[in-house]
C-alpha cells in the first residue's frame, strides 16, 4: 500500500466515524441518509457495469453477463431507494442484511486470498466473521425485542469496527517480506 | 515457459549457433534471468527498481490497478513475456479506443516488435542476447493473450479442452481448472491451476495468461479454447510445434547476433542447424512432464559436451554487491539491468508512439531532454560514454 492509499483509507475511516455519529444524533434522518447512500452507490455501480458492457465487454466471449448484472445491481439499487421511504425497522434489517453479504464477501475473499498465498487472508477472514456474526446476532435481538434502536446501536458498532480496520490499514506495514 | 526451455533449451539453440559453453551459458541465464529480476530483488541490492522484468505473486497482490499501476505492469509484461503482435491491429467488429488499445497488446510471434528486439540485441552484451531470446521465445508460448490486466482480451471460459492421443487417435478432454496454486497441475487429468473469474477489467487475475492457467507454458500441451477477443472463435494451440518454431527461430536469431548471418527477418526459421537432432527435440517437446530441464540438460551435454549447472542467483548478487559502484554495470547483473531497462525502453517508446498510453508514456530524448524516471538516466549515461549506442 503506498502513501495515497494509506491517506484514502484512513479518510475512509473518518468518514465511517462521521457516519455513526449522525446515526447516533439523528437516529431516524440519519439512517434513511444511509440508505439513500447504499441505494445510491448500488445505482451508479449498475450504470458502471452497463458502460462497461457497452464500451467493452460486447466484444467478449460470455460477455453478456455483464450487462445482466447490471440489470440486477439497478434493480437492487431502485428497490432499495423504494425502502427509504417504508419503516425504520426494515431499512434497518436491509442495511443490517447488506453489512452481513459484505461480510460474506470479505470472508469469500478471505479464502481466494489463502490460496494465493497472501499473507492478509487471515484479517480478512476474522473481519468478515465479526460482521457476519454481529449483524446476525443483532438481528435476531430485534426480532425478539422488537426494538429498533438495538440495531441501530449495533449497526454503529459495525461502522465503529470497519474505521478501525481502516486506521490499522492505514498505519500497517506492507513491504513484502523476502523469503530465501 | 519455464527455466527449462528459457535457460536449457536456449543454451541448446546457442550451441547451435555457433557460441561458446561459456557464452552459451550466459545467455542462457540471462534468458532465465528475465523470470527471476524482480522489484523485491532490486531493491535488496539498492539496483535501480525499474529494471524489474518480472513481478512476483505477492509483488502483484500488492499493485494498484489504477492508471499508474496499470502502466507499471503493463511495461513489465508487455517488454519481456507479452510482446504485442501488432500495435495498429484493427479488429473485426466496430470498438471503443479504450478496447482497441487493448486489442493492440495480444501477444503473437513474428511481429515487427520482435525484429527491432532482436536488432536492439546487436552488437550488445550477451545479456541482451538472453534477454532477447526470452522475448521471442515467450510470442510462440503466449500467444493470443496480452500482458496487461485486462478481463475482455484475457479471460477464458468452460469451453476449453485438452487435445491428446488417444487410442482411437486424437480425443478432447475437457480441462477441470481449479484455483489453489498449492496443488500440482496434474497433465493425466487434465487438473490445471488458474486464476479466479474476478468481475473487475483491470483485475490482477485477468493479467496475461492467468486465465488459462500453465498451459501456454507447458511444451507437450495441445488444446483449444475460445479467447475472450476472438469472436466466438475456436483457437487450436498447438505447443509442441510451437515451441519447436520457437526453438528454431532462437538458433536463426542466435546466428545473426553472432554476426554469422547479415539480417534477421521474422518468419525465418534455422531448421538446417537443428537436423542431427531434431528426433532428440521433438522426442523432448512431445514428452508429457511438467519439467523438461533434465532432458534439455542432457542435450546441452551432447552438443557442447559441458553440463550446464543450476544458475546460482546468489553468487550472481553477491558479484553485484561486491563491486564498486563504477563496476557494478560490468557485473552479470549490471549489464542485464542495463539491457532490461533498453528493451522496457524501446517497448514502451514503441506502444507509446502508436497512440497508446497503456504503458506509460515515452519521452523523446532529442527533442525534450531526459525527464521521467531517474533509473532510465542509466542507459543515458552508457550512451554518452559511448559505450552503447
Amino acid at each position: 500500500m503506498n502513501s495515497f492509499q494509506r491517506i484514502i483509507s484512513f479518510f475512509k475511516g473518518i468518514g465511517l466515524v462521521l457516519f455513526a455519529l449522525i446515526l447516533l444524533e439523528y437516529p431516524k434522518d440519519g439512517i434513511i441518509i444511509v440508505a439513500a447512500i447504499i441505494s445510491l452507490s448500488l445505482l451508479l455501480y449498475g450504470f458502471r457495469l452497463l458502460w462497461y458492457y457497452t464500451r467493452m465487454a460486447r466484444h467478449m466471449v460470455g460477455g453478456k453477463s455483464i450487462l445482466f448484472q447490471s440489470i440486477i445491481f439497478l434493480d437492487v439499487a431502485i428497490f432499495s431507494a423504494s425502502l427509504i421511504t417504508e419503516s425504520q425497522f426494515w431499512v434497518m434489517i436491509y442495511l443490517l442484511g447488506v453489512y452481513a453479504f459484505s461480510g460474506a464477501i470479505d470472508i469469500l475473499r478471505a479464502f481466494e486470498a489463502k490460496k494465493n498465498g497472501a499473507p492478509s487472508w487471515k484479517m480478512k477472514f476474522s473481519g468478515g466473521c465479526i460482521r457476519v456474526a454481529a449483524t446476525i446476532a443483532l438481528f435476531v435481538i430485534g426480532i425478539i425485542f422488537r426494538e429498533t434502536t438495538v440495531l441501530l446501536y449495533g449497526y454503529c458498532i459495525n461502522l465503529g469496527y470497519a474505521a478501525v480496520m481502516h486506521f490499522i490499514n492505514a498505519f500497517r506495514r506492507t513491504a513484502i517480506v523476502y523469503i530465501q | 515457459m519455464n527455466k527449462d526451455f528459457h535457460c536449457y533449451a536456449t543454451y541448446c539453440a546457442a550451441i547451435l549457433a555457433g557460441y561458446s559453453h561459456e557464452e552459451s551459458a550466459v545467455i542462457g541465464y540471462s534468458s532465465q534471468m528475465v523470470d527471476l529480476c524482480t522489484r523485491t530483488m532490486l531493491s535488496k541490492l539498492h539496483a535501480p527498481q525499474s529494471a524489474a522484468t518480472t513481478q512476483l505473486q505477492l509483488e502483484l497482490m500488492d499493485a494498484r490497478t489504477d492508471i499508474i499501476g496499470l502502466q507499471d505492469i503493463t511495461r513489465i509484461w508487455a517488454s519481456f513475456h507479452f510482446l504485442p503482435g501488432d500495435l495498429y491491429a484493427v479488429p473485426e467488429q466496430k470498438c471503443s479506443k479504450k478496447y482497441l488499445k487493448k486489442y493492440r497488446l495480444i501477444c503473437k510471434p513474428n511481429s515487427e516488435l520482435l525484429e527491432k528486439t532482436v536488432r536492439r540485441a546487436k552488437g550488445k552484451n550477451l545479456q541482451d542476447a538472453g534477454i532477447a531470446m526470452h522475448v521471442l521465445a515467450d510470442t510462440w508460448a503466449h500467444s493470443y493473450f496480452a500482458g496487461t490486466p485486462s478481463l475482455v482480451i484475457n479471460n477464458t471460459n468452460y469451453h476449453f479442452f485438452e487435445l491428446i492421443q488417444g487410442e482411437n487417435g486424437e480425443e478432447e478432454r475437457k480441462v477441470n481448472f481449479r484455483h489453489s496454486p498449492s496443488s500440482p497441475d496434474e497433465p493425466e487429468k487434465s487438473a490445471y491451476t488458474n486464476t479466479v473469474y474476478y468481475n473487475n477489467e483491470n483485475s490482477i487475475m485477468s493479467l496475461g495468461h492467468g486465465r488459462a492457467g500453465h498451459l501456454p507454458d507447458y511444451c507437450f500441451v495441445r488444446y483449444k479454447y475460445l479467447p475472450a477477443w476472438g469472436n466466438y472463435e475456436e483457437i487450436i494451440k498447438d505447443n509442441p510445434s510451437d515451441y519447436l518454431c520457437a526453438f528454431t527461430q532462437m538458433v536463426y536469431a542466435l546466428k545473426y547476433l553472432r554476426g554469422t548471418i547479415p539480417e534477421f527477418e521474422k518468419g525465418h526459421y534455422d531448421t538446417e542447424s537443428i537436423e542431427p537432432v531434431k528426433d532428440e527435440i521433438q522426442r523432448i517437446l512431445h514428452t508429457v512432464q511438467l519439467d523438461s530441464t533434465k532432458d534439455w540438460r542432457e542435450l546441452g551435454k551432447k552438443l557442447s559436451g559441458h553440463e550446464l549447472e543450476e544458475i546460482d542467483v546468489e553468487a550472481i548478487e553477491k558479484e553485484y554487491l561486491d563491486a564498486d559502484a563504477d563496476e557494478k554495470d560490468d557485473t552479470f547483473l549490471g549489464r542485464f539491468i542495463i539491457g532490461a531497462l533498453a528493451q522496457k525502453s524501446m517497448v514502451t517508446n514503441q506502444i507509446f508512439q502508436s497512440g497508446n498510453r497503456l504503458a506509460g508514456y515515452s519521452i523523446e530524448l532529442g527533442s525534450k531532454g531526459f525527464k521521467g524516471i531517474r533509473d532510465f538516466k542509466k542507459l543515458l549515461k552508457r550512451r554518452e560514454a559511448g559505450s552503447d549506442e
